[in-house]
């Protein structure tokens, strides 16, 4: 136990600067992607057909292939090709793209849980369909969007762990360094396991808080 | 909402007291192995020292076309045995039976590209090693970076692999007494990873073992700036059986023998290594 005890007081500074570039990274990414996602989701559902295939396209590409052969991509591959990216960015862009997909894919969903007879009295009441779904259709899909983009937050919490691998210190790369500095990977694993569930708690709490804040009584999905 | 906040403490103190369970405990168990006075006479009685190897390393050894070990360890071995004036007997085996071997007393001693490691020194006796560890400074292929000496590297962005001697030079040589900012130094899982990042631009240096390095920086078109030994710690030995004090004093004087006359340099050059 005393053991134990010395070597969180060690490890803790590392794991606290690490957090802080877990969270930027999350935090930038997850905003990248709503950016990203918002006009795709849209896109893909009010879209013309060619450019729901498009979209379609980026989506699968994204969700189907690993999120480390993307950032290695970014960061290793695109130098290649004359761009030459600084980790913080390839990170940046590389999760938000991924992110982007799966908010995308997540709007979607709920746009079409909204019921088409909304957009139909829109339009004929005489509204644009861009007006319907700027003022009717989108205030209740982004309501109803909010727990699977809660899952979307989580996620990337975790799924920032992969930017170690560009000699990113996040937690999870100050975890490895400290783990062969102190030769003691097992322990120190746990402890970074706990720094990523107390991230992920309190963003799961403060998110509920926003579904709560949001709410308006009668829409949910099921009742569509 | 108050239920799940007490359900996420509870969960964290488990997973926090379980990995306090899991520090490990520092075991400082040595192998007493009785004294064994007299194998250098007994060696030097048989006319042979019987030395096993693992013959799939080289440049160190490996078995050539025709069944012979060849390698730096093997010349430098036969070398040993030329001024003990004993035959050199060499068994292969699996590296990982090499200790067992030396310690049931199958054979005299071990020669295997073997790194006196405080683990191994429990297990067996080590000799002075005869070739340092040596490190490689590496750059780009027109890098006009100039580095003389290890401290040269000073105020450059530098990578290593995480975990490595060299990662831990970096820290302590560079970034502990200021002369590199912590920001310039990164940490990398694979050395070639890192060559890729210096190919590119994004770092001017990596820090890294020597041998591989030559490797390394023909395939990707990088520069060798300095080989050194002064940013590595510790090199190869050749084992003996725990508590043979008259073989290691032999075997010392004949290493230290063979460093001074330049014959270990010349044996090392014939073998291609830096």
């Amino acid at each position: 136990m005393q053991d134990f005890l010395e070597l969180l007081r060690n490890v803790v500074p590392s794991l606290l600067q690490g957090a802080v570039i877990t969270l930027q990274i999350a935090g930038v990414s997850l905003l990248l992607g709503g950016a990203i996602g918002l006009p795709l989701g849209i896109g893909r559902v009010y879209g013309p057909p060619w450019l729901q295939r498009v979209l379609g396209a980026y989506i699968t590409l994204f969700q189907g292939t690993p999120l480390l052969i993307q950032l290695f991509l970014v960061y290793y591959g695109l130098p290649d090709l004359g761009l030459t990216l600084g980790r913080l960015t390839a990170a940046y862009i590389t999760l938000g793209l991924n992110s982007g997909a799966y908010q995308a894919e997540y709007l979607r969903g709920a746009l079409q849980s909204v019921s088409e007879g909304q957009m139909t009295a829109a339009r004929a009441i005489g509204m644009s369909k861009a007006q319907a779904i700027r003022s009717i259709i989108l205030p209740q899909a982004l309501r109803l969007v909010l727990p699977a983009w809660s899952n979307e937050a989580i996620a990337m919490l975790k799924n920032t762990a992969v930017v170690f691998a560009i000699a990113i210190l996040d937690m999870m790369g100050q975890a490895k360094a400290l783990a062969s500095d102190y030769f003691a990977p097992i322990p120190i694993y746990m402890i970074v396991a706990v720094f990523y569930i107390v991230l992920v708690g309190v963003a799961y709490l403060l998110l509920r808080q926003v579904e709560r804040r949001v709410q308006i009584p009668g829409l949910t999905s099921e009742a569509e | 909402m108050k239920k799940q906040v007490v359900a996420y403490l509870l969960l964290v103190v488990a997973l926090l007291a379980l990995s306090a369970c899991t520090t490990v405990q520092p075991t400082g168990q040595s192998a007493d192995a009785p004294a064994e006075g007299g194998l250098l006479a007994e060696i030097q009685a048989a006319g042979k020292l019987v030395v096993g190897t693992s013959a799939d390393y080289a440049p160190y050894e490996s078995i050539d076309a025709d069944g012979n070990f060849v390698g730096f360890d093997m010349d430098l071995i036969r070398a040993v045995g030329e001024k003990l004036g004993v035959e050199v007997e060499i068994q292969d085996m699996p590296f990982d039976s090499l200790i067992a071997s030396v310690q049931e007393g199958k054979i005299d001693a071990v020669i295997a590209a073997m790194q006196a490691t405080a683990e191994r020194d429990q297990q067996v006796d080590f000799t002075i090693p005869y070739r340092m560890t040596k490190d490689a400074f590496v750059g780009a292929g027109d890098s006009t970076l100039v580095i003389e000496k290890p401290e040269d590297a000073a105020g450059i962005s530098i990578g290593a692999q995480t975990g490595t001697v060299q990662e831990g030079w970096i820290q302590t040589a560079l970034v502990d007494t200021g002369l590199t900012a912590a920001d310039q130094v990164f940490s990398y899982e694979r050395a070639d990873q890192a060559a890729l990042d210096v190919a590119n631009g994004r770092i001017q240096l990596l820090l890294m073992d020597a041998e591989p390095s030559i490797a390394l920086a023909d395939e990707t078109g990088l520069k060798i700036l300095l080989i050194t030994e002064l940013t590595a710690e510790g090199g190869k030995s050749i084992a003996i059986p725990d508590g043979a004090s008259d073989l290691k004093a032999e075997l010392d004087r004949i290493i230290q023998e063979l460093l001074d006359d330049g014959t270990v340099q010349q044996i090392q050059e014939a073998n291609g290594l830096p």
